[in-house]
């Protein structure tokens, strides 16, 4: 009878099937990937939107540009027709600072004046349709186009007690 | 079968059936008995609100506190492992990894399905919060991935643990996201750290925290249970297989 091999497993074969390169460069790789993402994310994220506020004084430098803007919709919104567009008619306001805004396309579903809402368009000079029925228009000769819409909900559960966002000058 | 086949212990199932119970329970005041959110606008007087679509956040912000939990209770573990290198810790790290997967890809969902009536979106790219909140996935998808591409578990546990302490490192920023970028992200602020909620909706959402910890410290301590058996029998095997080898050799 042969003497008994060694059969423990060998540590030195399984170390070397474990230390190939794959793993490592997949989790460096992914690491790289999180890193340009996250990167590139916060850069757009900080230049995500505007408030009414600063898009009205960049107005000449977005001009043409296609931008975010984010304010509260103020009571009197008109639905009316633009060219044969059928269009709401509105004035946004981030603090005591107001905009024109001549949307088109359907309105969120949450879409009330008083909650705050994320636009995307171009500043347009020239007064927006029915201006005369907004009461809080700046009267300025420009409007914002815009053909998108989302809500910016706030944070606020208290059904009655709950207090929507309002302009100083209101 | 015998008892012993199973992952269950008296203080599991005890835990077990508190977290079924309590989620019923839940599900029954969060679908049913709690308000929609309406509110009548002060001037206008029309209604509006979340309506009907309040009632996901009972799920979606208790799932979103448990998936931090989780993902600190893998990097804990994680460091725990990286210090005393036993395979306790890798298994918590691992089991925490796995469910804290699992209820962020839940937290994606039920924020996309409630972002769709509420934002007027099912997602945003480049808003922060839900990208900082996708990358924490991936991150946490790619930990999963590492582990499964060793031959063996002991092998991938220590890169696991550095991939884990790495990812963890995504939730304060998460968090605070909304607060550093307030303009800049369709998220709201916190809800429960303003105390801007109430009666029962604050009930409703605080039974819903309680019950996930409950139901995510069931799944980990079962994933747990698993990972120790599989160890285990791991073990067993390569004892038997070499008892079996040295039978052969005498055999010779």
């Amino acid at each position: 009878m042969k003497p008994l091999e060694e059969l423990t497993p060998r540590q030195d074969r399984i170390e070397k099937k474990n230390s190939a390169l794959l793993p490592k460069f997949a989790g460096v790789l992914l690491l790289v990937i999180v890193v340009i993402v996250l990167f590139k994310t916060l850069g757009n994220a900080s230049l995500f939107f505007y408030p009414v506020d600063e898009a009205v004084e960049k107005r000449v430098e977005l001009q043409d540009r296609r931008f975010r803007v984010i304010g509260t919709p103020q009571p009197e919104i008109f639905e009316t027709t633009l060219s044969g567009r059928q269009v709401l008619v509105f004035t946004l306001c981030t603090g005591d600072i107001y905009a024109d805004v001549v949307h088109e396309g359907d309105p969120a579903e949450l879409f009330n004046p008083g909650v705050p809402v994320v636009l995307q368009g171009v500043w347009r000079e020239i007064q927006p349709p029915s201006m005369e029925k907004l009461r809080y228009s700046p009267n300025d000769g420009w409007h914002i186009e815009t053909d998108s819409m989302v809500v910016k909900h706030d944070n606020d559960y208290r059904s009655d007690r709950a207090e929507l966002e309002s302009c100083s000058s209101e | 079968m015998t008892s012993s086949l199973t992952t269950a212990s008296k203080g599991s199932k005890i835990l077990g059936m508190t977290s079924i119970v309590g989620f019923v329970v839940l599900v029954l005041l969060a679908f049913f008995v709690t308000d929609p959110d309406i509110r009548f606008h002060p001037e206008t007087g029309e209604e509006f609100g979340q309506f009907d679509a309040v009632r996901l956040l009972y799920l979606h912000v208790p799932m979103a506190i448990v998936t931090y939990l989780a993902f600190v209770v893998c990097a804990i573990a994680s460091a725990g492992y990286l210090v005393k290198r036993t395979f306790w810790w890798d298994s918590m790290a691992h089991a925490a990894g796995e469910v804290g997967t699992l209820t962020c890809a839940l937290v994606l969902i039920t924020g996309s399905i409630w972002g769709r009536p509420v934002w007027n979106t099912w997602w945003e790219w480049g808003d922060v919060r839900l990208m900082s909140t996708l990358i924490l996935f991936l991150l946490f998808l790619g930990y999963l991935a590492l582990r499964g591409a060793f031959v063996s578990p002991q092998h991938a546990a220590r890169p696991a643990a550095i991939v884990a302490l790495i990812a963890v490192l995504d939730i304060p920023l998460i968090n605070r996201s909304v607060e550093w970028w307030e303009n800049r992200t369709l998220h709201q602020k916190s809800t429960l750290s303003e105390l801007k909620i109430e009666d029962l909706t604050l009930f409703t959402l605080v039974l819903g925290i309680l019950v996930s910890v409950l139901v995510v410290s069931w799944l980990i301590l079962h994933r747990f249970r698993v990972a120790w058996l599989e160890h285990v029998e791991f073990e067993q095997g390569v004892k038997t297989a070499i008892e079996e080898r040295r039978h052969l050799g005498h055999g010779d």
